[in-house]
């Protein structure tokens, strides 16, 4: 009976049936989206009361719109100190691990830790230790006969202090990817350069860099996808500030859109951003894979 | 918890159990979407209807009180409460929840500056087409006050409540340490007492003594503590607007904007963000705040911490009444209620004599009430409370918010500017000030053009 | 020998340990810690006290969202494991009308920054009425991109011979993905279902739109709103309390399962 019937409907009627879930879920939760964000850009919108037409205007307002471009630099400033950051961090702790020690398990799952908690815990634990007057960081430098840096309460500084919270979050996660990247060096490579007389830093150089290369672009596009959508972070430890230079991309489009309800604003905000988020991970792509 | 269990327990072999499983998820996820619907019903006969108060932990302490008393009596409805699910401010939590239709059915955490918007949206109920609203009203509220509460169509969706007159509250102890014997009244003497009282006191070379602290993120409403508690009593009682038109670029901002800028230039508040009270460990001498803060201070304070208050300092030449912020809060019912009578007399237990007693007692916070300070319900509460006698006379002279659709943007806009004028000294304060006002022009352009 | 020529990689090694640790220690002993001693450096305080808990406990109802995030991510994650096993086979084992194009799609959607969909997302939960209801959390994340792309990948090494065998014994597609399929994919159920539950668990930005009603707030929401709004009264030791609990179950779990966690979140780049 039953190989009657699949025989009648074949193949192509199942195929159909079992990707009908993802094509209801596309229509829905995408593809619709993405449709209504679109006329939302041309309208301004504060849910609650009706949509209004305004053509372009929505493009004209971001293209004065200092605080935007600002955010979107802060958001820049933040990649481009933290991907940097990440690669290093992350490639000597994933080559000090590769080495034949003992351990080695235990020191992996530490690093790993603060990747798989969530990011909330992270900021409200930070926020104790970058504190100015009181936190561990500071009273840790005064210990040490030095200067207190006002990590999250200057303009200077940060930014490149949530940067650096942010590799503490994620570099366990890159640790490993590069340790799976060094793993898969053949071994005859290194015995070649022995039998050439290489030391361990030209070992390195020409031969355990270029072989990662994969994993480092890898890397470089996960942690730029990660650093596009810089929100929570600001958003509890700075609010944006101090003058704007934790304001993200991300943050500005949220209060947009819910402190001031500027729906049809945000949308088109959003949009704008995601280009150029995906022409950023374009260049990116473009220019590695060239070398 | 039990079909948590299962859930765990299914997992394993056998696609039909899947298929279960899935049914199941599906069935329990519609039936807790039913939930609230149910409990809105009438499952144990009455009604239910939902209280969202301030977030605070006091004034929970009061609404849980308050509604424990009102649900053990006579009522067709009983209530259930929530603190306001707030993160950043409440404005941006209703709004969201107008738009979504998940309002409660009253709410008594309303900031005035929000109302246009909410009522635009046709998010609230017009209170005054219940018959006894302005019975209420005439009785409580001081009629020049009654007419700021109204909306720009002249009907009244909001229910005075309370408010909360600034003043600066300050530690005794450290102001007698520092040989303070008068307590400033002007700008000179405010920024001298600074000088006294921020100091070095362990000697390491790092101060760690101050007169005051404001937290220094750029959210819109923080600037009603500093800026604008400081810009009412500056201007004699002057608000940013003037009708429609933005009248703050004058005097009296740029001497506030000065005169925080001096403040922070020397020292005298931190630039930084405290986690923990500085106020109560002994570490600030002053803080900016309302009545509310004597609750909070009475709950935490170490032994013999002896604390009082005094206005708002005014600039050297002021002259005239002595005006400052006055906080209000009030309550508004939403339209999304199906029971707004019974709503309505909830919303008038609220404001009762005893109610407005319990708020004194538990929050000490101001009921707006004009025979306040005469009543002798209230007397033995005043007598024995110099403090809130202060802030009782001080409500009379009070100016709130004005009623501005883009208000939010506009304290932002403040915001900014204060921070890069008074906080990091990168403008002076008449550009910053002018700045503030043309971005404020360009937010009201944009969102008032058709 | 050896030991002793990698004493300072050995070193190293557990200084980085101790940057990455320490402040996870230091949180923990501070939430016992009195008010005005948790800005110390140390661990140890005279009168450690539970006090800071209780406090959250009574504040927020802390239990409550812990079982609504359990429930959300549990429901998240079947429903990620089920469907996306469903269409992945599709997608690796049949052939029909339109496989490349909803493949492309699926790729395609990987990319989109979720910056744009975000408010309109928002705005057809409200159109839905889901807002502060479970199906709001749940339903928009029933289905992974990703989820599909690993079962996929994995379901097309399966050697055919199987897959015949089964056809000839009277099974359809759906008993063959279930009864043979799933038996054989324990390493990506584990992988996905991780993802997907990590995923769900700790997100906050999602719920914070969506669920405004106390009794439905998932674990990282009320603790974010606990943490910025005015309950904690500004007092750190509740604050950091309320994060512990937050991140023990996580920390709970991975202990047990940490090779699971490190290889899962590690497939999710490599696999790209």
């Amino acid at each position: 009976m039953k190989s009657i019937m699949s025989r009648m409907k074949g193949e192509g009627f199942t195929g159909g049936l079992m990707s009908l879930p993802y094509i209801v879920y596309f229509s829905f939760f995408i593809a619709f989206p993405i449709g209504f964000s679109f006329i939302l850009i041309f309208h301004k919108w504060n849910i609650i009361t009706p949509m209004e037409w305004v053509g372009l205007r929505n493009f004209i307002r971001l293209f004065s719109d200092a605080q935007f471009f600002k955010a979107i630099l802060n958001t820049l400033t933040f990649l481009v100190i933290h991907i940097p950051l990440q690669i290093i961090v992350a490639l000597l702790l994933a080559v000090g691990l590769n080495q034949k020690i003992r351990f080695r398990g235990f020191f992996r799952s530490l690093y790993f830790m603060p990747v798989i908690v969530s990011g909330v815990v992270i900021t409200i634990m930070w926020r104790q230790l970058y504190g100015y007057e009181t936190g561990l960081l500071n009273m840790m430098l005064l210990q040490f006969g030095l200067d207190k840096i006002p990590w999250i309460n200057h303009p200077t500084y940060a930014m490149p202090s949530i940067a650096i919270m942010a590799t503490w979050k994620n570099v366990g996660l890159y640790v490993v990817l590069f340790l799976v990247g060094l793993q898969n060096i053949p071994g005859f490579l290194y015995e070649a350069a022995n039998i050439d007389g290489a030391g361990p830093v030209q070992k390195f150089w020409y031969i355990t860099l270029p072989a990662l290369n994969n994993t480092m672009v890898l890397v470089m596009i996960l942690s730029t996808i990660g650093g596009f959508s810089l929100f929570i972070e600001p958003f509890v430890m700075t609010g944006g500030g101090p003058m704007n230079s934790t304001l993200s991309a991300m943050l500005y489009i949220y209060n947009q859109a819910f402190y001031f309800g500027h729906m049809g604003y945000s949308a088109t905000l959003g949009f704008f951003f995601a280009c150029i988020v995906l022409l950023v991970i374009l260049i990116q792509k473009k220019v590695v894979e060239r070398d | 918890m039990l079909f948590l269990n299962q859930l765990f327990r299914s997992r394993g072999n056998g696609y039909i159990r899947h298929f279960i499983l899935v049914m199941i998820i599906a069935g329990f996820t519609s039936s807790c979407s039913n939930d609230k619907e149910a409990s809105t019903g009438s499952k144990t006969g009455k009604t239910i209807i939902t209280y969202w108060c301030s977030s605070n932990a006091h004034e929970i302490a009061l609404a849980r009180e308050l509604v424990e008393a009102w649900n053990k009596g006579d009522h067709p409805v009983q209530v259930k409460m929530q603190p306001i699910p707030a993160s950043q401010s409440s404005e941006e939590v209703l709004l969201a929840a107008i738009a979504g239709g998940t309002t409660p059915d009253i709410c008594s955490n309303m900031w005035p500056g929000a109302m246009d918007e909410f009522v635009n949206a046709g998010g609230l109920v017009r209170l005054d087409q219940f018959p006894d609203f302005y019975d209420y009203n005439i009785e409580r509220v001081p009629e020049v006050l009654m007419e700021t509460f109204a909306a720009s169509d002249g009907h009244y969706y909001q229910l005075p409540w309370k408010t909360n007159p600034t003043m600066i509250m300050y530690n005794k102890r450290m102001f007698r340490d520092a040989g303070i014997e008068e307590l400033p009244r002007t700008y000179s003497e405010f920024l001298e007492a600074g000088a006294k009282l921020t100091q070095d006191r362990d000697g390491d070379g790092h101060i760690d003594q101050w007169l005051g602290y404001r937290n220094i993120k750029p959210i819109w409403w923080q600037r009603f503590f500093d800026y604008y508690t400081f810009y009412v009593a500056a201007s004699g009682g002057l608000t940013l607007f003037d009708g429609d038109e933005l009248v703050f670029e004058n005097e009296a901002s740029i001497a506030v904007f000065e005169l925080f800028r001096q403040i922070y230039k020397n020292g005298y508040f931190p630039i930084t963000e405290f986690t923990g009270d500085q106020f109560i460990q002994g570490n600030l001498a002053i803080s900016i705040t309302g009545p509310y803060a004597i609750s909070h201070v009475e709950k935490f304070k170490p032994e013999g911490f002896e604390y009082d208050f005094f206005p708002v300092p005014v600039p050297d030449d002021h002259e005239g009444l002595l005006y400052t912020y006055g906080d209000h809060k009030n309550i508004a019912i939403f339209s999304t209620t199906e029971h707004p009578e019974e709503t309505w007399e909830f919303a008038k237990y609220l404001i009762s004599k005893q109610a407005d007693l319990r708020l004194l007692e538990l929050c000490s916070q101001i009921p707006i009430r004009k025979d306040l300070s005469i009543d002798p319900y209230f007397s033995e509460y005043f007598n024995q409370r110099t403090m809130m006698t202060k802030f009782a006379e001080q409500a009379i002279l009070t100016r709130g918010v004005d009623g501005a659709a883009e208000l939010k943007e506009i304290f932002d806009a403040i915001s900014q500017e204060f921070e890069a004028c008074a906080i990091f000294d990168a403008r002076t304060p008449t550009e910053s000030i002018h700045r503030a006002v043309e971005r404020s022009k360009v937010i009201i352009e944009w969102n008032r053009a058709k | 020998m050896r030991g002793i020529k990698n004493l300072p990689l050995y070193l190293a090694l557990t200084v980085g340990g101790m940057i990455f640790a320490y402040p996870f220690v230091w949180m923990f002993f501070a939430t016992f810690k009195p008010e005005m001693e948790i800005t110390g450096i140390g661990l140890w305080s005279a009168d450690m006290s539970i006090d800071n808990y209780r406090l959250v406990m009574t504040k927020i109802p802390i239990a409550r969202a812990l079982l609504n995030s359990l429930f959300v991510s549990i429901c998240v994650t079947a429903s990620v494991l089920f469907w996306g096993s469903i269409v992945g086979y599709a997608l690796a084992r049949l052939k029909f009308l339109g496989r490349e194009l909803i493949l492309a799609v699926i790729l395609f959607t990987m990319v989109i920054p979720f910056q744009i969909t975000l408010i309109p997302m928002y705005i057809l939960m409200v159109k839905f009425g889901w807002v502060d209801t479970y199906l709001s959390l749940i339903v928009p994340g029933m289905i992974n991109s990703f989820g599909i792309l690993l079962f996929r990948q994995f379901f097309r090494d399966v050697p055919q011979d199987l897959i015949d065998a089964a056809r000839l014994d009277g099974c359809n597609e759906f008993q063959i993905l279930f009864r043979i399929m799933w038996p054989l994919s324990k390493p990506v159920l584990i992988t996905v279902g991780i993802l997907a539950f990590m995923g769900s668990w700790n997100d906050v930005l999602w719920p914070l739109l969506v669920i405004r009603l106390e009794t439905l707030m998932t674990m990282p929401q009320i603790v974010t709103l606990f943490a910025i709004g005015g309950q904690a009264e500004a007092q750190i030791g509740v604050q950091l309390a309320a994060a512990t609990l937050l991140a023990a179950p996580i920390i709970i779990l991975y202990s047990f399962f940490q090779k699971y966690f490190i290889e899962s979140m590690a497939s999710s780049g490599l696999k790209n």
